[in-house]
């Protein structure tokens, strides 16, 4: 009885942002009541230029230098302000300035550590944040009270664990029932495959799995469900959740077909997980069930990051040196 | 003359006179009296009036039969009399009138006297003077009850001669006197405003006349349109001013509900009349009749003077009579919106100031009775239409649909009233779609092609001129009439201006949904809605309440937009599927199909397929869609350019269409939109906006089955860009290259004509600088090497020293000594480039993204070169030789390709299409040009002795031919190779070997029994040979045909023999002897 109905097209992109002239490394959406009326993309390459971009016209509107053409490898908006972060190669770490069209650095740390480590912040809306970047040591991660750049503490494994270099960080914090004071934790995916939780506020591991036999080369995590995903240079895709008291669990192991996770993020509304493949695909799953939604097939360079809006606008920005943006709602 | 100023001397003159005229009446005497009184001042004569009139009023008055001729010229001398003087008195007045009056009655006959027309034409004079020269007291006076019989036969006198006399002086001069003497006279001296009771007085004496004057006037009004205009003017004239007067609002208002008691006698009493509500009811009604006539008839009266007056007409009794001519009010609005749009533009004038005055007052929007009017008839108007357009013809046509128009204008937002009635909008949707309904049968539209690729950027040049409002001249089923279409334009922008957009373009856009049938029509609707909505041409007479937001308007635009560009919207069958794969010009194919063999191939071809009127409403519909979003562009302005990312590559893949009119109107679209969003030209705009264009062709290429035209608006963005495009399209080149891997087969020959664009635009971007200083230095070198030649005639001792010198050395390095002079340089220009490399030691520096892109695409072409069809393989070559160009100054990628790409080019060059052997050779040329030694071998080798073969075997054959020859393919093949040797020769650097076989091949072309143009060809191969070897070819010219003896220059040597002396009359002297000079 079924109908011979021809399969539909594979999906498109919505539009696709060229002009980066090189690798695009790290992708943002702005956040924030302005990015209603004006929606905006921030991506960093590998020339060390930081393009915003305006999603109404799909043209760049403004190009930041401030990395030396040194690879930017992490871009991140501040939810309270016209405020970005971009970290680049050249070992600093840059705080713009974006409002009212303003595009200066009014800040910037020296990093110490000249690896790939993306670094996290954790910013509860008020004026104080904290920031996690890799630190000193090969293996260590700093954590920094912004705005005033005072080291909280530096998180040093163990000298008999031996995890390698941290690879990818994730601050979050307890949500306030669970807990009566917030206590900020991090999720640190190392070098030789483990993921870490850590309690920043007593300096030491709370827990820790080795789900990954590659390392881990981004991780997000979903604090509504508790549950995080990994993956790594290998083939798995690893959810993992945080059980308890603040004890890793490992929850499933999703296997791909081709090795090379570069970045992995959840959409907001915690429904979907898109991942950046070396094979130049953009996988999509359902976060619940992990069932393989789309494998989006579009780039011809492996993808290096994805990035979701809060409207459900998923970027991906790949080696090819384009960003594609898809609307993955669009077909019913 | 002297001048009487006094009444004494005044009286001493006149006295005479008149007693003279009083003993006997002739004509000579009143003309005597005349001639005296002309030198009588004003003055003195107010004086003696009565005196001096007394005479000629007894003339008038004795009984007993008069001659006509007396009768006027007392007449005459009365005016005159009248004119100079007032009337003072009461009685004077009366008794004049009624004398005047009686001159044209004949008591016998109960009618006008048949007198004669000058005698008439001086009464009516007269009468009009008299009453001009009444004061104002006298005047008003004058009009009492009493008066009533008199004045009624004077009104019915005045009437009967406008309506039956033949003389228009006549008729014009007893409607002008009607008029004064209903006290409506224009001039100067009569009262204007009279008083409210007076006015009302005079208005209750009059009406009495009222229906009278208005049936005869009527029956002037409707008469023959021959009788001239100024009668109808006048006609018109005194009907709306006597209307206007007896029932203007204003008195009636104030008329008591009882008739007051006049103080009349009784029979006088009778005559008048009260203007209480029944009888103005029952008036209204009956003049309703005659106006409606009177509209009927004067609304198309072809002179426009009298529909001017009309449209005063209409303004009078509608401003002043608005509530006792209630019931006429219907058909005198319909009469002045129907002139909203009359031809001449002074009663177009005239027409908008009433409506604005009309609207300024309020007349229309503030009094119920008026807009429950307007709206009513709009209604009964939509109704009809769809009747009314079917049955009517083009005139008629047009008188309708201005009345729509000028319902629209009056009415201005209150249209939603109408169209929010769903009933009333589909009527006049269904009217507007089938009166729109285009006539396709026109053959010539599928059939023109465009032939010219390249073509864009030619209409650039009318860009300043051209107006946006201009669109492609269509046909209608209904109607032929330009003007019609334009009044329907402005009909549907109105609609946008005043309605209630969302409304309209849901309603139109579902039509459009609806049926093939409705959407072309309903997409003109909806591009004039959108223009209507911006407001830019409406010429709008209400203060426009809520003009469409440009955010909201450009919402809707983006949705017809998308709507219009859908996929089954937008890629509609334009043209047969097989040529439209084939890619051939199709004319031939649709034009000898519809001369010659239509009966044949056709049933057989269109019953499943398309036919010619579904692929030319097609292309119709696809211009319309394409006008449409020339016409959005002109309606947004500049907001447009966000509307350019989807709007944009579809229209410029509609540019590339090889229907003629499509492409035509595209190219017009992107000048509307060039306009709109402030683009100085469409290179301007294809530049700026390359990355939009860039984003729709990389989704497109993506399903290329879905749509198969995307190369060619690749080809045309590259055809009109500049080098800053490259960065950007770097990657969809990638793509198309992996696109064309993938389908190698089927769709090659778009790819190639693509790629052939794409390497034309980098050699053009790209010129290379070593290869421009190397033709300068050539051309330099050139210079140098023919100066000297000019001036060593002679050999001297020193030149046979260095010559000897030279053929040692060169002797010895063909021996296998080998200076290291040469690896010394070699040497010392590499280490720059190895210092270069320092920063970067283990990286090879990336390749330029050009000559990345002209590597991989003649990768593409090697394997290309052999495809099956004749005309890839044609462009291939093309293609090829551009990629060449590209990469000559990287030798390290140009080379390797150049050796892959060998065998194929000399299977190209020995056993294909001679027009391949043509292309190919062209090829040889360009890549011998550029790689100069690489080549030699294997140009020896593979292909130059079967090019010398094939010449000598063509030679005899060319040697006998007629003069048709040089058409065919083989001379031209001929052609070719002989003047590509010659520049082969000398970039390839042949050795002697070599070099001899090519002369043995050209020199038999050098005989005068060959065609000119191949003596011409062969002689510039040897031209090129003297380059490489001069001494080698002067010998073998000589050997051919020697001009001269050769006398050695000392007794100890041998004389020279050669073998060319001994034949005299060869055919090959001519040519010989002219190289032979170009040697020295």
């Amino acid at each position: 009885m079924a109908a011979l109905v021809p399969p539909p097209p594979p999906p498109d992109p919505q539009f696709v942002l060229r002009g980066t002239r090189s690798a695009v490394n790290a992708l943002c959406f702005c956040e924030g009541s302005q990015a209603l009326e004006r929606p905006l993309l921030f991506s960093g390459s590998q020339s060390g230029l930081v393009h915003i971009w305006s999603l109404q016209t799909q043209r760049a509107i403004a190009v930041l230098d401030g990395h030396g053409s040194q690879s930017v490898i992490w871009v991140q908006t501040l939810p309270q302000g016209q405020q970005l972060l971009s970290q680049g190669r050249d070992l600093q770490l840059c705080l713009w300035d974006l409002a009212e069209g303003r595009n200066a650095i009014v800040d910037s740390i020296r990093l110490e550590s000249v690896g790939f480590c993306r670094s996290s912040i954790l910013a509860g809306g008020q004026q104080r944040w904290t920031l996690a970047v890799p630190g000193k040591g090969s293996d260590e991660v700093q954590i920094l009270e912004m705005p005033s750049k005072t080291s909280v503490c530096t998180l040093k494994p163990e000298a008999d664990a031996k995890p390698g270099m941290p690879m990818c960080l994730g601050l979050w914090q307890l949500s306030p029932q669970a807990n009566s004071s917030p206590r900020p934790l991090l999720l640190v995916g190392y070098e030789d495959g483990s993921v870490v939780l850590w309690d920043i506020s007593e300096r030491k591991v709370c827990s820790h799995i080795a789900c990954h036999e590659e390392p881990v080369m981004g991780l997000d995590f979903d604090s509504q469900k508790a549950r995080g995903v990994s993956g790594s240079a290998g083939k798995e895709l690893v959810v993992w959740s945080v059980d308890g008291p603040q004890s890793l669990q490992v929850c499933g192991t999703h296997k791909l077909t081709n090795p090379g996770i570069a970045d992995v993020a959840i959409r907001p509304d915690h429904k979907i997980l898109a991942t950046a493949g070396w094979d130049c695909r953009i996988r999509v799953f359902h976060w619940r069930t992990m069932k393989a939604l789309a494998v989006l097939a579009f780039h011809s360079a492996s993808v290096n990051c994805v990035a979701f809006a809060t409207n459900g606008l998923l970027a991906a920005g790949s080696k090819d040196q384009r960003i594609s943006v898809w609307s993955l709602y669009s077909r019913p | 003359m002297a001048v009487f100023d006094t009444p004494q001397e005044a009286f001493g003159i006149l006295r005479p006179v008149c007693v003279q005229l009083t003993k006997a009446q002739t004509v000579e005497n009143v003309e005597h009296l005349q001639a005296q009184l002309q030198a009588v001042s004003d003055a003195a004569l107010q004086e003696l009036q009565q005196y001096v009139l007394f005479p000629l009023r007894f003339a008038l008055k004795t009984p007993g039969p008069k001659r006509d001729r007396l009768i006027q010229s007392v007449v005459e001398c009365l005016t005159f009399i009248l004119s100079s003087t007032c009337v003072r008195e009461q009685e004077l007045l009366q008794d004049l009138f009624s004398e005047l009056s009686t001159c044209l009655y004949s008591p016998s006959s109960q009618k006008p006297a048949a007198a004669s027309e000058e005698l008439k034409l001086a009464v009516i004079r007269g009468l009009s003077t008299l009453m001009h020269s009444a004061y104002g007291d006298i005047i008003l006076a004058f009009y009492e009850p009493s008066i009533l019989p008199r004045l009624g036969f004077a009104v019915s006198l005045l009437l009967g001669l406008a309506e039956q006399e033949k003389s228009k002086q006549i008729k014009i001069a007893a409607l002008q006197c009607l008029q004064v003497l209903l006290l409506q006279c224009d001039c100067q001296d009569h009262p204007k405003h009279l008083g409210e009771l007076k006015e009302q007085q005079l208005g209750d004496l009059l009406a009495s006349f009222l229906p009278g004057i208005s049936t005869a006037l009527t029956r002037i009004i409707t008469g023959d349109f021959k009788q001239g205009h100024s009668i109808v003017v006048s006609s018109l004239k005194v009907f709306h001013k006597t209307v206007g007067f007896i029932l203007a609002d204003e008195q009636l208002r104030r008329i008591p509900k009882i008739q007051a008691k006049p103080a009349v006698e009784h029979r006088l009493a009778d005559l008048m009349v009260h203007r209480e509500a029944d009888w103005v009811k029952s008036t209204g009604d009956k003049l309703a009749i005659l106006i409606k006539k009177i509209i009927e008839c004067v609304s198309v009266h072809p002179h426009w003077k009298v529909r001017l007056e009309l449209v005063e007409f209409v303004e009078t009794l509608l401003l002043k009579c608005s509530q006792s001519l209630v019931e006429s009010g219907g058909p005198l609005l319909k009469a002045l919106v129907g002139l909203v749009n009359d031809e001449s533009p002074e009663v177009q004038a005239a027409c908008r100031e009433v409506l604005r005055l009309f609207a300024d007052q309020k007349v229309v929007m503030g009094n119920r009775a008026f807009a429950d009017l307007l709206s009513e008839s709009l209604y009964s108007l939509a109704t009809s239409l769809p009747r009314l357009m079917n049955t009517q013809d083009d005139q008629g046509k047009f008188s309708t649909l201005s009345l729509l128009l000028g319902y629209l204008k009056l009415l201005g937002p209150k249209i939603n009233f109408v169209l929010n009635s769903v009933a009333h909008l589909q009527r006049l949707s269904r009217a507007l779609i089938q009166v729109l309904e285009l006539d396709v049968a026109d053959v010539k539209i599928v059939e023109e092609r465009r032939w010219n690729s390249d073509e864009l950027s030619a209409p650039m040049k009318a860009l300043a001129t051209r107006p946006w409002t201009h669109v492609q001249r269509r046909h209608f089923c209904l109607f032929t009439d330009e003007r019609v279409f334009l009044l329907l334009r402005q009909i549907c922008q109105l609609l946008g201006y005043y309605g209630n957009l969302y409304l309209l373009v849901d309603h139109f856009m579902e039509l459009y949904h609806e049926s093939v049938v409705y959407r072309k029509q309903a997409a003109m609707i909806l591009n004039e809605l959108v223009i209507g909505a911006a407001g830019l041409d409406v010429e709008d007479i209400h203060e426009k309440c809520s003009e469409t937001g440009p955010e909201e308007l450009r919402g809707i635009v983006a949705s017809i937009l998308e709507e219009y560009t859908s996929h089954e919207n937008w890629y509609l069958l334009t043209c047969m599927e097989a040529e439209e794969g084939e890619e051939q010009p199709g004319l031939q194919a649709i034009t000898s199909g519809a001369h010659t063999c239509q009966v044949v191939s056709f049933p057989a071809f269109s019953k499943p397929g398309p036919t010619i009127c579904s692929m030319n409403s097609n292309i119709w519909q696809i211009c319309i869609q394409l006008e449409g979003i020339g016409q959005f562009a002109y309606a947004l302005g500049k907001d447009f350019r966000l509307l350019l990312m989807s709007a944009l590559y579809p229209v410029l893949e509609k540019a590339g269409d090889q229907t003629l009119l499509i492409s035509q109107v595209a190219t017009s679209t992107m000048v509307d939109i060039c306009h709109a969003c402030g683009y100085d030209s469409l290179q301007h705009l294809i530049n700026q906006n390359s990355d939009y264009l860039v984003n729709g062709i990389s989704l497109h290429l993506r399903h290329l089955a879905l749509h198969p035209h995307t190369p060619q608006v690749l080809e045309v963005m590259l055809r009109n860009s500049d080098a800053s495009l490259l960065p950007l399209v770097t990657d969809v080149v990638q793509d198309v290259l992996a696109t064309l891997d993938q389908f190698y087969d089927k769709r090659a020959t778009s790819f190639v004509s693509v790629l052939h664009a794409l390497l034309a635009a980098l050699a053009q971007w790209f010129p290379d600088t070593a290869d421009t200083r190397q033709r300068q230095g050539l051309t330099g070198k050139e210079e140098e090497s023919q100066t000297p030649a000019a001036h060593v005639t002679s050999t001297t001792a020193e030149d046979i020293e260095r010559f000897v010198l030279g053929y040692l050395k060169e002797k010895d390095v063909a021996e296998g000594n080998v200076s290291d002079y040469d690896n010394e340089e070699e040497e010392q220009s590499v280490p720059p480039n190895t210092d270069n490399n320092d920063i970067l030691p283990d990286v090879e520096l990336p390749l330029p993204v050009q000559i990345q892109i002209a590597k991989d695409v003649m990768e593409r072409c090697i394997h290309l070169l052999s495809d099956k069809n004749l005309k890839v393989r044609l462009k291939v070559l093309d293609v090829l030789s551009l990629c060449v160009v590209v990469l000559q100054s990287h030798k390290n990628q140009l080379l390797p390709l150049a050796h892959r790409a060998w065998p194929s080019l000399v299977h190209r060059l020995t056993n294909d299409d001679p027009l391949v052997v043509l292309r190919a050779f062209e090829v040889l040329r360009t890549l011998g040009g550029k790689c100069g030694d690489f080549l030699r071998s294997r140009f020896c080798k593979d292909v130059l002795p079967k090019l010398a073969g094939s010449l000598v075997t063509q030679a005899p054959i060319s040697a006998r031919a007629g003069p048709i020859y040089s058409h065919t393919l083989a001379f031209k093949l001929q052609l070719a190779v002989l003047q590509g040797l010659g520049p082969l020769c000398e970039s390839l650097d042949l050795g002697e070997g070599d070099l001899n076989k090519v002369a043995d091949a050209c020199l038999i072309y050098l005989s005068a029994k060959q065609p000119v143009k191949l003596q011409e060809a062969a002689r510039s191969v040897f031209l090129h040979m003297m380059k490489v070897d001069p001494d080698a070819t002067w010998f073998l010219l000589n050997e051919l045909y020697c001009p001269l003896k050769f006398t050695p220059p000392h007794p100890s040597l041998h004389p020279v023999q050669l073998r060319g002396a001994a034949a005299q009359q060869s055919p090959y002297a001519a040519n010989v002897l002219c190289l032979l000079q170009q040697l020295q």
